[in-house]
């Protein structure tokens, strides 16, 4: 670029970009030490797209979480064959509002996929997640079995498994899973929605899921997690389909442990972390903080 | 004219290969093109399924228009349009042929094998797709050719990935995206007769080699249909006066018409080829319209024709005195994909084109072997360890050319059932071993879900109780769409399998008292 294309550049967006690079980072890292330390942001309110953001902002902002430059994988579930009606997939404009921040914070390319259960294509069209990612400038992709690559973990159960490189190579990863009820795990929030980046017969996993899924957690590790419950599914999970299972809850829950977002997510079900096996066994673990009452929760209506 | 014809032939051969890539699902309910219009347009199949089953789907009458054209023109759908045809022609001509090659005077034989089909139809037994040569094209490009095709690109950017260096993978990456977008299928496809139908037809392509067009002129029973309707043309080939037999046109005729002598000339089996025009040293052939009778009549022999057309029906019997039509004794494995008619009235209609296997989104439509007889090879089944019935999908009885599988609604076919799942308890990890397990729970689509638990406590072998959830099968509830078995943890022998029984289209195949 021409010093004078990139002047006429920075005069049309402002003068926010006009400001080094340094000197914003300082000016973040300020502000935010100013506020004080927020562990879960729940958000209460009719849009999406709006508690999302509010959320988000409430945990300092996407910038907190995402570099200029990063690439950025947002993972929500788009599992089965449904409806943002039905409550099954994560809710697609929780998951385009989270995309268009990372651009706004400055990220250089966010990708969106799931490894499907249903066929792919059914699940990616009737989730409307794909339109509405891309419409936010994803890179929306079906998964591509050669991309899959065998990894470490030295779990308690999963000593190592095949996991997606797209995921292993971005520079940030944002989970975006939805709250729904499980016959074995009885919830599947944060954790259990990294299922959707294992390759190979992850179906054995439930022979062992509570440490299976804290033994995933030792090696993804993402930024930010926001808990789509704008409809949650209480029974029939995970595939649901009927609207007599779904409640709406028009909520999101952002945070960065995956422990005590799943903690709190329990308590939309009537339920506490206590009662599911995995959120036990990751506090138990040191992977997060199960006892609500250790984390600092804002509640913000918006 | 050559060239007009090469062109005309080159598109519909295009536009056969662009239907057929479409037969496949983009995730939403409809595919948004017309993909069996080919079929559509068969009298063969039109004619045949009348007489085996009475009924006909709305769209076979399109091939009404063919009929027509073909009494006004002559056999130009085979010259012209026929993608078989096309094929034939494209392998024939990479042979060099010696300059006076001499034809075989088999032409009556496709006949022969048209009025075996129709009699057999006639009572019933519908086996015109085995040599149909649109249901015999798309079969073998569904079950075969084209998985194949993709194999082998698949495998090559296997290696390429393989590799691992730097370039060539973006290259492969930058390759596979391309070929994703265009000719290759979402998943790569698996057939269990993947090899034996794709050997026929490369057997039939390769008698091109023997002689030019071998199936067209031989073979072809709807060759055979359209010569018939061909008989009093009005688009008649003529030659001048100056004529001198030199039969320079004989060696170029694609039909074997016997163009040589002016009084020789066979419309039934002239394909309007033009090669003769082309060809005449003299410029003295055209084609014109005219009504004056055509030279040389159609002789087969009332005998053999009669011979032919009775042992078509005497084929009924000695195809069906088999356990398949024994009442009372479905197989168990013969699950037919949802809006699947009745058996008998299944196998009446079904024409083994394969294009609900093209389409099936999961692989799991199946041909069959002699599961439903040998009448009914390579109609589809649903083979559940392959692949389910995806829950919302109803492409196959959209693509169904004849209305064998019928086309439901999203609404009506949830209400089908194809089959029923039972579960192997000697199997099963929480019945046969106290390992926990959900996953035919969890993949069950129904909105109240056809699998239930009992929470029990097992043993393990150190006495320890272990607390598991053991599957059941609500009967009533349960579709077979065999999700449950498909993604069973247990590879090779699932602990959950499906079959036949409780499926709605069968009085007999049922097990509830009701």
């Amino acid at each position: 670029m021409e010093r004078r294309d990139f002047l006429k550049a920075a005069a049309a967006a402002g003068v926010g970009l006009a400001i080094p690079d340094k000197l914003n980072t300082l000016l973040h890292a300020a502000t935010t030490a100013v506020t004080q330390r927020i562990d879960l942001a729940i958000c209460h309110g009719a849009s999406p797209a709006a508690i999302t953001r509010a959320a988000v902002d409430a945990l300092g902002g996407m910038r907190h979480f995402i570099s200029k430059g990063d690439v950025v994988v947002v993972k929500p579930n788009i599992g089965w064959d449904r409806t943002p009606e039905q409550a099954a997939n994560t809710n697609p404009l929780v998951v385009a509002t989270l995309v268009l921040m990372c651009y706004e914070a400055g990220a250089k390319k966010v990708k969106v996929f799931d490894r499907s259960c249903d066929d792919a294509r059914r699940c990616y069209v009737q989730s409307g997640i794909p339109l509405a990612a891309e419409a936010a400038g994803a890179e929306v992709s079906f998964i591509n079995d050669r991309k899959f690559k065998e990894v470490a973990i030295g779990g308690e159960r999963i000593k190592s498994w095949l996991l997606y490189t797209e995921l292993l190579e971005a520079d940030k990863i944002i989970n975006v899973p939805i709250a729904k009820t499980h016959s074995l795990a009885k919830l599947t929030m944060s954790l259990k929605n990294w299922m959707g980046v294992m390759g190979g017969p992850r179906g054995r996993i439930h022979q062992g899921i509570d440490e299976a899924l804290v033994d995933l957690a030792l090696v993804i590790k993402p930024a930010l997690t926001v808990l789509d419950a704008v409809r949650i599914l209480t029974a029939n999970g995970p595939t649901g389909g009927s609207l007599n299972d779904v409640k709406k809850l028009d909520t999101v829950i952002a945070g960065v442990d995956q422990i005590a977002i799943d903690s709190y997510g329990a308590t939309l079900f009537g339920m506490t972390g206590n009662d599911l096996g995995f959120v036990r066994a990751g506090a138990r673990r040191g992977i997060g903080t199960m006892d609500l009452s250790k984390l600092s929760i804002k509640k913000i209506e918006a | 004219m050559k060239h007009v014809r090469r062109v005309t032939q080159g598109m519909f051969l295009v536009v056969f290969f662009f239907l057929f890539l479409q037969t496949e699902s983009k995730g939403t309910d409809e595919l948004g093109y017309p993909v069996k219009l080919f079929i559509d347009f068969d009298p063969l199949i039109f004619l045949s399924t009348i007489l085996s089953s009475h009924a006909l789907a709305a769209a076979l009458y399109l091939s009404i228009i063919l009929i027509v054209l073909t009494m006004l023109l002559g056999r130009v759908f085979c010259g012209w349009v026929c993608p078989l045809g096309t094929l034939n022609n494209i392998i024939g001509s990479m042979k060099r042929w010696p300059p006076r090659e001499k034809a075989r005077n088999w032409f009556r034989v496709k006949y022969y094998i048209l009025f075996f089909i129709l009699a057999s139809s006639l009572f019933t037994m519908q086996l015109v797709g085995i040599m149909d040569p649109l249901s015999l094209v798309v079969r073998s490009f569904s079950l075969s050719i084209y998985p194949a095709f993709n194999y082998s690109v698949n495998a090559a950017l296997d290696a390429a990935y393989k590799l691992d260096v730097k370039g060539i993978t973006t290259v492969a990456d930058y390759v596979y995206e391309i070929s994703k977008k265009t000719v290759l299928a979402f998943q790569q496809p698996y057939f269990t007769q993947g090899v034996f139908v794709g050997l026929l037809f490369i057997g039939i392509l390769a008698l091109n080699l023997v002689e030019r067009r071998f199936w067209c002129r031989y073979l072809c029973p709807l060759g055979a249909l359209l010569g018939l309707l061909s008989r009093y043309p009005l688009l008649k080939r003529t030659a001048s006066e100056g004529c001198n037999a030199c039969g320079a046109c004989e060696y170029s005729c694609q039909g074997n018409a016997k163009p040589g002598d002016p009084g020789t000339w066979m419309p039934t089996e002239c394909l309007y080829c033009w090669n003769c025009d082309d060809m005449c040293p003299r410029d003295g052939v055209s084609f014109r319209f005219s009504v004056k009778k055509a030279p040389a009549k159609l002789d087969l022999g009332r005998r053999k024709v009669l011979a032919s057309a009775l042992a078509g029906a005497a084929a009924v019997p000695l195809f069906r005195a088999t356990p398949v039509f024994k009442s009372g004794y479905p197989d168990p494995g013969l699950i037919r994909p949802p809006g699947a008619l009745e058996e008998r009235e299944f196998l009446a209609k079904c024409v083994k084109c394969g294009e609900c296997m093209k389409v099936c989104t999961t692989n799991g439509l199946q041909p069959t072997l002699f599961e439903a007889g040998a009448e009914g090879i390579w109609s589809p089944m649903l083979v559940p360890r392959i692949g389910y019935c995806e829950y919302k999908c109803t492409l196959c009885g959209q693509v169904c050319p004849t209305g064998a599988i019928q086309k439901l609604a999203f609404e009506d076919k949830a209400k089908v059932k194809i089959g029923t799942a039972m579960v192997d308890r000697s199997r099963c990890l929480p019945f046969a071993h106290a390992i926990p397990c959900i996953v035919c729970e969890e993949m069950c689509p129904l909105p109240k879900k056809a699998i239930w638990f009992e929470e029990t406590r097992a043993m393990n072998r150190d006495g320890k109780p272990v607390e598991v959830k053991q599957p059941h099968v609500d009967l009533e509830l349960c579709t077979g769409c065999g999700i449950c078995e498909t993604k069973c943890p247990l590879v090779g022998k699932p602990g959950i399998y499906i079959t036949s029984i409780g499926e709605t289209r069968s009085k007999e195949n049922q097990l509830l008292l009701g």
